[in-house]
């Protein structure tokens, strides 16, 4: 990630927009980038000094290149290497035994006279000769531990010159996020991986289930019950605002890099829009909007499709529609304040009841614990359990919410539960 | 809302730099007549406040809820110290812990350098007994307060900061790492020492005050105010000012007298050009630009860089006229006429840059202390320094603030900032009690450049107030 000073962000009737060099506006700097990464991958031994001014001189003559960008490169291309770091202290060695040796010299004069007779550059020499090394060779590794001095010993690099241009893209949107005070997604899929990355990234989150998404029969989610249109989209739309603890009682930047760190991890997501307020340096508030449409590169693989091949098989079975059911995988968050809950699959039949699905692939006593525990918390909810044979306690009680399969889960009995949670929730309509 | 369970127990927790309530419904805390520090946190369900309220949060609580409370808030341990090796206190050390107890072991300490700030911090952490942090302003600050501590009380302090985290009932740490690190052990610490508390206030850092339940505080400092005026904020992150100590009232009792020799150096020939050749260039520029633009200014032309190479080529003649003047040759020879007329006497050099103090370093082969010098031979340098195995040693920014160097009569400046803090801390460096010789605090700077105009601004400080021209 980048520094705030390396950070480039024009802000324009109450937007942030971050520095970004695309094919359209930047092509040439394809060219720039090849530059660059060969300037590193032919500068093993060179200082970091040196590389930096070299990775300068190609900008020398572009007018479209402010001095920032030219040390996120650095740092980029930095990051991406291994310097050789003075471990051992041999440097800091060589100047305490090169002052002490010069300490009784002391002070080394240009003029010598009576009083003063150590002349520098005989006074050199002769500590050179103490030494038994050439005084320029002396002088050259007083300071080498210094991060400018260090030379570069590995590079790792980038794939190639676009790909550290996506990374270059990304990294100043990470940094424009520093001055973050809070972040909005709206998602539709991916939920689980938005979820679970902003928890690796230690924010809090307040989840919104959104409106346009066909009727709602769960009660609990913000206690709204938004009678809405059967869209062609059965996807939910959920709007999740991340902050930390100490943003409800004031403005702060303290949680901006836990943004940063979060953003690759959703750049690999589909279906999401962003909205991050942050404070502009004259303390006006701007906003950063970003989606999927934007086509930002992340790094990071994308989400698995499916985390097992069980759910695959199950979803090629059962097709997106069948008997009036649509299946949709990941596409609910159930929440309680900071517990959260994505099931595998929801099944959303036309008259409003929502179903949902968790398959237990395999069991180990914490896994077990854990779901158990989480399905308690959210038993108001129509939750479905897929639970292979092998792994029942003899003698389990198997209750009417438990599927239970050998090695595929099969159609008719999980559609005869399906159906049977929709009479029971007619049921209880009728019966108000 | 259901009323709440009488049997659910009312809960107050530390949760990432705040307090947390759990069990009151929402109109239970809100409906107080005064304004509550405390928010409603739907995310959570529950309430919170800032942890700095600790103290009176739960003296509020135990008295509204009575037994039905409880405070989960992890408690600062006492600290028994393995020895207590402390001076005794001079009068006015006395008086200012003793105003600091009297304002209920909250508030802050004014006092200016090399009159013992530190013994007073001692002197109550050896009243307090009790877990206490310590923030320094950098690293070798926080290392010299682990030393003297070990000293002091034979107690071996924990480390945050420089790569280290390691917490211990006595801990050591600077303001960035305070920053970061604060939500992670801002519970456990009953006493909070802000050393140079006007690092405090800065809009991130004042938070390492914010993010803590620590009932007691204390802020030292010479020099509280800041150019931003948010020295006033010290009131209620630390607590208001107990006890402050005059500068005149000092000079020549308590420290040594002082003289301030500024001494003009002119470039040379090549120097000059250089300057010369760059100023015209950042002068047309701007002529240029303010033909077209009327108010024209530098941050423009920052602003232009990016986009012209023009501009950028201004920029960069600036930056290489400040360099030329950081780095004049003659300022080396002047240093040397400095070396000859204080031989045998300790001197300290501040240099403006990294660059300019490694170059006096090789010129005349003197230990230097920069921001990265290695713990293990920042500690080799200031002990030999101490033992006057080295007569001289070279410092950019870092040596100040605070970091004790003994026995240096004689200071150098070849460059720095404008700011009267700096000068004030500089001064206080080489004042140090020791003996009665005068202490000479040598300025050295360009002729008819911007430095000259730096030397006026600082001498405006009242620790200059007795400046000596004289040429060496």
């Amino acid at each position: 990630m980048l520094t705030s000073e390396q950070s480039i962000v024009e802000y324009r009737a109450g937007r942030a927009i971050p520095d970004r060099l695309t094919q359209n506006t930047h092509r040439h700097y394809l060219e720039y980038a090849g530059k660059m990464l060969a300037i590193y991958r032919e500068g093993i031994g060179r200082q970091r000094r040196e590389l930096h001014r070299q990775v300068e001189a190609i900008f020398a003559d572009e007018p479209d290149c402010p001095i920032r960008r030219i040390e996120a490169f650095c740092k980029l291309l930095d990051d991406a290497g291994i310097f050789q770091a003075d471990t051992s202290g041999k440097a800091a060695k060589l100047r305490l035994d090169v002052f002490s040796k010069a300490a009784r010299l002391h002070p080394l004069v240009q003029a010598p006279d009576r009083l003063f007779e150590h002349e520098e550059g005989a006074a050199k020499s002769q500590l050179a000769e103490e030494l038994g090394a050439p005084w320029e060779m002396i002088e050259q590794g007083l300071y080498a531990d210094v991060i400018a001095y260090q030379r570069l010993e590995e590079f790792t690099g980038y794939p190639d010159a676009a790909a550290f241009l996506s990374r270059y893209n990304v990294a100043q949107l990470q940094a424009c996020l520093y001055r973050a005070e809070s972040l909005t997604v709206t998602a539709t899929r991916d939920l689980k991986t938005i979820v679970r990355y902003a928890k690796l990234a230690k924010l809090l989150h307040e989840i919104v289930r959104g409106t346009g998404v066909p009727p709602m029969t769960v009660k609990g989610i913000h206690g709204q019950d938004a009678r809405a249109t059967h869209g062609q989209d059965a996807h939910a739309t959920y709007r999740i605002t991340f902050t930390g603890p100490a943003s409800v009682l004031r403005e702060t930047r303290r949680y901006g890099v836990n943004f940063a760190r979060f953003l690759p991890a959703l750049l690999t997501c589909k279906g999401w829009k962003m909205e991050a307020i942050l404070r502009t340096p004259w303390k006006t508030a701007a906003k950063l909007t970003l989606s999927e449409a934007d086509r930002f590169t992340s790094h990071l693989p994308p989400p698995e499709e499916f985390d097992s091949s069980l759910e695959q098989s199950l979803a090629d079975k059962f097709g997106p529609v069948r008997d009036g059911w649509q299946l949709i995988r990941e596409g609910d968050i159930l929440h309680e304040h900071q517990k959260t809950f994505v099931p595998d699959f929801t099944f959303r039949h036309g008259d409003g009841t929502e179903v949902f699905l968790e398959i237990v692939g395999f069991w180990t006593p914490e896994y077990l614990a854990l779901k158990r525990e989480t399905l308690r918390q959210f038993r108001r909810h129509r939750i479905l359990l897929a639970v292979p044979e092998s792994s029942l306690r003899e003698g389990a009680s198997i209750t009417g919410h438990v599927l239970v399969y050998k090695t595929t889960l099969k159609l008719p009995p999980l559609l005869a539960a399906l159906e049977a949670a929709r009479a029971k929730r007619r049921h209880e309509l009728v019966d108000g | 809302m259901m009323d709440r369970n009488p049997q659910q127990p009312i809960t107050l927790s530390f949760d990432r730099g705040t307090l947390l309530l759990t069990g009151p419904q929402p109109r239970e805390i809100s409906s107080g007549a005064e304004p509550s520090v405390w928010r409603w946190d739907a995310r959570v369900g529950a309430w919170r406040c800032e942890a700095i309220h600790y103290l009176s949060g739960r003296t509020a609580l135990s008295r509204r809820f009575g037994a039905g409370f409880r405070d989960d808030v992890a408690k600062p341990v006492s600290v028994a110290w393995p020895k207590q090796d402390l001076p005794e206190l001079r009068a006015e050390q006395k008086e200012a812990l003793a105003a600091w107890t009297k304002g209920g072991r909250r508030g802050q300490i004014i006092m200016p350098a090399g009159t013992g700030k530190t013994e007073v911090a001692f002197a109550t952490m050896a009243e307090t007994q009790v877990a206490t942090l310590v923030v320094a302003p950098v690293r070798d600050l926080m290392y010299q307060w682990h030393r003297r501590i070990l000293a002091a009380f034979g107690y071996d302090a924990g480390i945050v900061g420089d790569n280290t985290f390691d917490i211990k009932p006595v801990t050591v740490t600077t303001y960035d790492s305070a920053y970061i690190h604060m939500d992670k052990m801002g519970a456990g610490f009953g006493l909070l020492i802000f050393d140079e508390e006007h690092h405090l206030p800065g809009k991130c850092r004042r938070e390492a005050a914010i993010l803590s339940t620590a009932t007691m505080r204390l802020g030292l400092t010479a020099t509280p105010e800041r150019s931003d005026g948010c020295e006033a904020d010290l009131d209620w992150l630390i607590g208001p000012v107990a006890y402050r100590l005059p500068f005149q009232q000092v000079r020549g009792s308590t420290l040594a007298d002082y003289d301030v020799v500024r001494v003009p150096v002119a470039l040379d020939e090549r120097e000059q050009a250089t300057y010369d050749q760059c100023s015209r260039v950042v002068r047309h520029f701007l002529a240029a630009r303010r033909k077209e633009m009327p108010g024209y200014t530098w941050q423009d032309l920052c602003k232009e860089t990016g986009k012209d190479p023009q501009a950028r080529h201004a920029q960069k003649a600036y930056y290489l006229k400040k360099s030329v003047e950081d780095r004049a040759a003659e300022k080396l020879r002047v240093l040397e006429d400095i070396f000859r007329l204080h031989y045998g006497q300790q001197i300290l050099v501040f240099a403006g840059s990294n660059a300019m103090a490694v170059e006096v370093s090789k010129r005349f082969l003197v230990p230097t202390i920069l921001s990265h010098t290695p713990k293990r031979e920042r500690l080799a340098v200031l002990e030999g320094f101490a033992r006057g195995a080295f007569t001289v040693l070279v410092a950019n920014r870092v040596l100040d603030e605070g970091v004790d160097v003994p026995e240096a009569k004689v200071a150098v400046v070849i460059g720095g900032q404008a700011s009267t803090r700096q000068a004030t801390q500089r001064l206080g460096r080489v004042l140090r009690k020791s003996g009665s010789s005068r202490a000479t605090l040598y300025e050295v700077v360009c002729e008819d450049t911007k430095e000259v105009e730096r030397s006026r601004k600082r001498r405006q400080s009242d620790a200059y107030e007795r400046t000596v021209h004289r040429r060496v």
